[in-house]
C-alpha cells in the first residue's frame, strides 16, 4: 500500500513538474526571456526527477516483476530534481555556495560530512542547501514587491527544501514513513509553486522568439 | 533611492505600453516622445523600434515631419502575453 502511494505521489509530482516547465517553456517561446528558459529547465528537471522514479518503481515492479526495487533508481531521480533546484538557486544568481559566517558553516558543512559514501546522500544535501537558497531569496523578494504569490513561491520552495531534509533522514530511519511524508511535503510545495500560474491566463499566442 | 536595472525585455514592455497608452494623437508616438517616456538612448531605442516593427508589434506610420509608432493587434497581445509571465516571474522574484 504505502509502495502504492509513493508511486502515486511521484507521478502526480511528474506531471505538476511537466505542467509548470510547460507553462515556463510557453512564457519563453513568447518572450525570449532567459529567465523563463531557466525556470523552464528547472520545472522539466523536477517533474522528469518524479518520473523517473515513479515510472521507474512501476517498471521494475509490474513489468519486470523485481521483488525489491533498486535504489539507483531513486538517486537517479533524486539527482535529475537536484538539477533542476540548481536552476531555480541559479536564477537569483549564486553569490557564493557557502556562507561566510563560521558559525553558518559549522551547519552546514555537515550536510555533507555525515553521509559519508553515498551518492544520494550527497545529492539530497545539496537540493536542500539549494532550495533554502532559493527559499531566503524569495522571501527577500517578498520583501520588495510584497505580492502574495511570492509568499507561496517562498513558501512553495520551503517545502521542497523540507520534503528533501525528511527525504534525507529517511534514509537513516528506513522502515519509518518519513519518505511518504517527505514526498507528501514535496508534492505540496510543488502545488504552491503552482498557485502564481493559475493568476495568469494561459494564452496560445506565438511570438518570434528574436525580439 | 537606488536605480533599477531594467532588462531588454521590460524596455520592450515600457515602450509597447507607452505606444499603447500614453500616444498624443491618433498617428503614434514620435522617437523623441518615446526616448523621454521609455527612458532610452537614441542609439538603443532605433535598434529596438526596428525590430518591433519587423516582428510586427508596431506599426510605422509616416506623417509630415517624422516617422511615428503605435501598437499593432499583435502588441496589443503580446504586452499582455508579457504581464503575465512577468507576474509569474516576479512571483519567484526574478525579472524577464
Amino acid at each position: 500500500m504505502e509502495f502504492v502511494l509513493e508511486t502515486a505521489l511521484n507521478l502526480l509530482g511528474f506531471l505538476v513538474g511537466l505542467v509548470l516547465g510547460i507553462f515556463a517553456y510557453i512564457g519563453f517561446k513568447n518572450t525570449g526571456s532567459p529567465t523563463l528558459f531557466r525556470l523552464n529547465i528547472a520545472f522539466f528537471s523536477i517533474g522528469i526527477g518524479f518520473g523517473v522514479v515513479g515510472f521507474g518503481y512501476l517498471t521494475e515492479s509490474f513489468i519486470l516483476n523485481y521483488v525489491k526495487v533498486d535504489m539507483w533508481i531513486q538517486t537517479l531521480g533524486i539527482g535529475i530534481q537536484t538539477i533542476g533546484y540548481f536552476f531555480i538557486a541559479f536564477s537569483h544568481g549564486i553569490k557564493s555556495f557557502f556562507p561566510k559566517s563560521r558559525y553558518f558553516k559549522s551547519i552546514a558543512v555537515p550536510l555533507f560530512i555525515i553521509p559519508g559514501n553515498s551518492i544520494e546522500h550527497i545529492i539530497r544535501s545539496i537540493s536542500f542547501i539549494l532550495l533554502v537558497y532559493g527559499t531566503i531569496e524569495t522571501i527577500m523578494s517578498y520583501m520588495e514587491n510584497r505580492k502574495k504569490s511570492t509568499i507561496f513561491v517562498a513558501a512553495g520552495l520551503g517545502l521542497l527544501a523540507m520534503g528533501e531534509f525528511l527525504g534525507w533522514y529517511s534514509v537513516v530511519f528506513p522502515q519509518s514513513v518519513l519518505y511518504f511524508i517527505s514526498i507528501s511535503t514535496k508534492i505540496a510545495g510543488l502545488g504552491a509553486l503552482f498557485i502564481p500560474i493559475s493568476q495568469v491566463p494561459l494564452r496560445g499566442v506565438r511570438f518570434g522568439s528574436n525580439i | 533611492m537606488a536605480a533599477t536595472y531594467r532588462t531588454h525585455m521590460s524596455i520592450i514592455g515600457d515602450i509597447l505600453a507607452t505606444t499603447r497608452d500614453e500616444v498624443p494623437d491618433e498617428s503614434g508616438a514620435s522617437v523623441t516622445y518615446l526616448i523621454r517616456k521609455a527612458n532610452v538612448s537614441y542609439s538603443r531605442l532605433s535598434k529596438i523600434l526596428e525590430t518591433l516593427v519587423q516582428q510586427g508589434l508596431l506599426e510605422q506610420t509616416t506623417s509630415e515631419r517624422a516617422c511615428k509608432y503605435r501598437i499593432s493587434e499583435r502588441g496589443r497581445e503580446f504586452l499582455q502575453a508579457y504581464r503575465g509571465f512577468r507576474e509569474f516571474a516576479d512571483s519567484f522574484g526574478l525579472r524577464i
